[in-house]
């Protein structure tokens, strides 16, 4: 058995951390959820996380700049972005920064496994996402 | 509701809505028809006196007058004539009288010429007889045979003379009827010849009034002519002048969405109110493309907000598909309680998926101009409310204040929302990432009126297109993002409303946008003309 990995979900969204963090569990992640970027924020300083899931749009702080401030932080971590319909743009801004990957909702739990579970290969610690089912 | 009916509450409340559009609908053309009848029926009842007309019983009047003062100096002339001719006569004759009685002196003095006398008066009497029927024309019958009479007694006197005179060696009354017929002949004569003259005398006068009578006829005529040109002028000038600076006015109140139909003023009809109809016409058809306008404007808005509802939308279909997914793959290890939380949280999103679209639905339906009595916060916060995505996706932050007891509007609740979301949409643009907009309701500076100010703190619009902004086709979105219409159906409805849209902008600071509206405690009709009382 693998080590597991460090999994920080963020999403403003409740339904969406409390469906998730099951799921991922699963696969092999430790998952950490935030609801609040300000407070996801400063777990990331106390933390080096394996991956970081973000939503892209969110009131307070928004995903663009959580992904600068893991990168400036820690530079391993792979940045997956949530996206929603008509944010191509911001998709494509979110990559050019340094984002591992974007992920447009709506998506399937298998969806986000199997992003995680490339993140995972690159980061040399190989994980099933064909394991939940 | 049950579900037998397999009707949705949204859907009876859209044919409710839609019964009541019809009716609104039907109620507005009906009032548009009856507003024609009467047009019509006032059309009928006054006198048609086209400018044609005018122009041609003008032409026609001084035509008659010049005729007549011509026919008036040719009877003068006429006049003239036969007096000149009959003073000719009368002056012959009189001659003929003097030398008779010349003749008949010399005969009393002399005892000579007493013949000569007698061929004199047969010369007048051959005169009066040849004239006679011009001079019974200037006398009448009376008078030419007063003179006749006298002549014809003077010539038996003379005829008796002569007589006498062939008995005057037989004859012993001889001196003494001689002296008779003397003094008689002598009365006779001076008679005739005071008639005569009497006559000359009162023809002169008449034929010196004549003449001045042409000579006033000179004076008067072109006096009057250019009084009755400079009349006629200022009559057909004002006609003309009037109704054109009317319809000037007119078409700048068209011009600023005031579709105020062109009432009858006057109590004739001419061109002017074929015009006045046709224009009314172009009216109804401005408004049937007004409506069409404002109507493909609310779509383009419609298709902005679309943008912001799918964005929106992802979010529970998200969590829908997320927890669907789920609940199938752990069906098997979920306790009961774990299923009934996921189920709900699948109906919760499902019914925040159907109020994200509602907002738009409601909007997008479309209705005829209906009045109601309007809370302009409540207005406002559903507007943005409406916007909220796209306020949301633009990451800008939007603020209503409203100040204290404002009292209702009366209004058009869908194309009042479609002057407020252009207006929130258009400071949206406006902002940049990060910006604010404020929404405030207050009293306005006038009296009985309400104002909401739409404020950005965006770039601001700079001062030399800021006369241009309210025209039609006016936009400075790049590459077809605008189509210009925005400001200009504003203004439209808002002008409908009886109120103002104004702007006032700081370049670099931002703009205010200001819509001013009446309070009104009795509806105004918004499709018929709001002010019937003002001029057409």
């Amino acid at each position: 058995m693998p080590e597991r990995l460090n999994v920080l979900l963020l999403d403003d969204e409740p339904i969406v951390g409390k469906r998730l963090k099951p799921a991922l569990a699963k696969i092999g992640c430790n998952v950490e959820v935030f609801e609040n970027p300000r407070e996801a924020l400063k777990r990331i300083e106390e933390k080096d996380f394996d991956i970081v899931v973000t939503d892209i749009r969110m009131d307070e702080v928004d995903g663009i700049q959580i992904l600068e401030h893991v990168i400036q932080k820690s530079p391993r971590t792979k940045v997956i972005m949530i996206t929603g319909y008509a944010m191509m743009a911001v998709a494509r801004e979110a990559m050019e920064k340094g984002a591992f990957d974007f992920i447009s909702k709506p998506f399937t739990p298998d969806d986000l496994r199997k992003v995680i579970a490339k993140a995972a290969h690159t980061l040399g610690s190989p994980i099933d996402s064909e394991m939940a089912s | 509701m049950s579900q037998k009916k397999g009707i949705p509450p949204t859907m009876t409340h859209d044919l409710a809505d839609q019964a009541k559009t019809l009716e609104g609908r039907s109620e507005q053309i009906q009032a548009t028809e009856s507003a024609r009848k009467a047009l019509l029926a006032r059309r009928r009842h006054r006198h048609r006196y086209s400018l044609q007309l005018h122009i041609y019983l003008s032409f026609f009047l001084v035509f008659l007058f010049v005729a007549g003062v011509a026919t008036a100096l040719m009877l003068t002339m006429y006049g003239v004539e036969k007096k000149l001719r009959f003073l000719e006569i009368v002056g012959e004759y009189m001659m003929e009288i003097q030398q008779a009685r010349r003749f008949e002196k010399n005969f009393f003095l002399y005892g000579t010429n007493l013949n000569d006398a007698v061929e004199n008066v047969y010369q007048a009497k051959q005169i009066f007889d040849n004239n006679s029927e011009e001079l019974r024309k200037i006398l009448g019958k009376s008078s030419q045979a007063i003179i006749m009479s006298n002549l014809r007694r003077y010539e038996t006197m003379l005829e008796r003379l002569v007589d006498l005179e062939q008995t005057e060696v037989t004859n012993p009354d001889y001196p003494l009827r001689k002296k008779e017929i003397e003094i008689e002949l002598r009365r006779q004569g001076q008679k005739m010849v005071s008639l005569a003259q009497d006559l000359m005398k009162k023809e002169k006068e008449s034929l010196s009034e004549a003449i001045l009578r042409s000579r006033h006829i000179h004076i008067y005529t072109p006096i009057f002519l250019l009084l009755f040109l400079v009349l006629n002028a200022y009559l057909l000038g004002s006609r003309i002048l009037g109704p054109i600076q009317r319809f000037s006015v007119h078409a700048k109140q068209i011009a600023s969405g005031d579709f105020t139909p062109i009432t009858p003023e006057r109590r004739f009809r001419d061109e002017f109110t074929d015009l006045a109809i046709a224009i009314n016409q172009m009216i109804q058809e401005l408004k049937k493309r007004e409506a069409v306008l404002i109507q493909s404007h609310k779509m383009r808005a419609i298709g902005t907000l679309t943008a912001g509802v799918a964005h929106e939308l992802n979010n529970p279909l998200n969590n829908i598909t997320i927890t669907a997914h789920m609940f199938l793959e752990d069906y098997d290890h979920l306790s009961d309680e774990e299923r009934r939380e996921m189920i709900k949280d699948v109906v919760n999103e499902a019914g925040r998926s159907r109020e994200i679209i509602s907002n738009l639905l409601d909007f997008a339906r479309e209705s005829g101009s209906q009045l109601e009595p309007l809370d302009l916060p409540e207005l406002l916060r559903e507007t943005i409310n409406l916007a909220s995505n796209q306020i949301r996706l633009s990451g800008i932050k939007i603020e209503l204040q409203s100040g204290g007891y404002l009292p209702r509007i009366h209004g058009d609740r869908q194309q009042l929302r479609q002057v407020f979301l252009n207006l929130i949409l258009n400071a949206v643009d406006a902002s940049s990432k990060g910006g604010k907009i404020q929404v405030l309701v207050v009293p306005a500076d006038e009296p009985s009126y309400v104002a909401v100010k739409v404020i950005d703190f965006g770039s601001g619009i700079p001062e030399h297109i800021l006369s241009s902004i309210f025209d039609p086709f006016f936009t400075t979105k790049a590459g077809g993002k605008g189509t210009g219409l925005g400001l200009s159906v504003s203004q439209g409805i808002v002008a409908k409303h009886s109120g103002r849209i104004l702007v006032s902008s700081v370049q670099g600071k931002g703009s205010t946008f200001t819509v001013t509206l009446p309070v009104t405690t009795i509806p105004a009709d918004i499709d018929s003309s709001k002010n019937l009382s003002g001029r057409g």
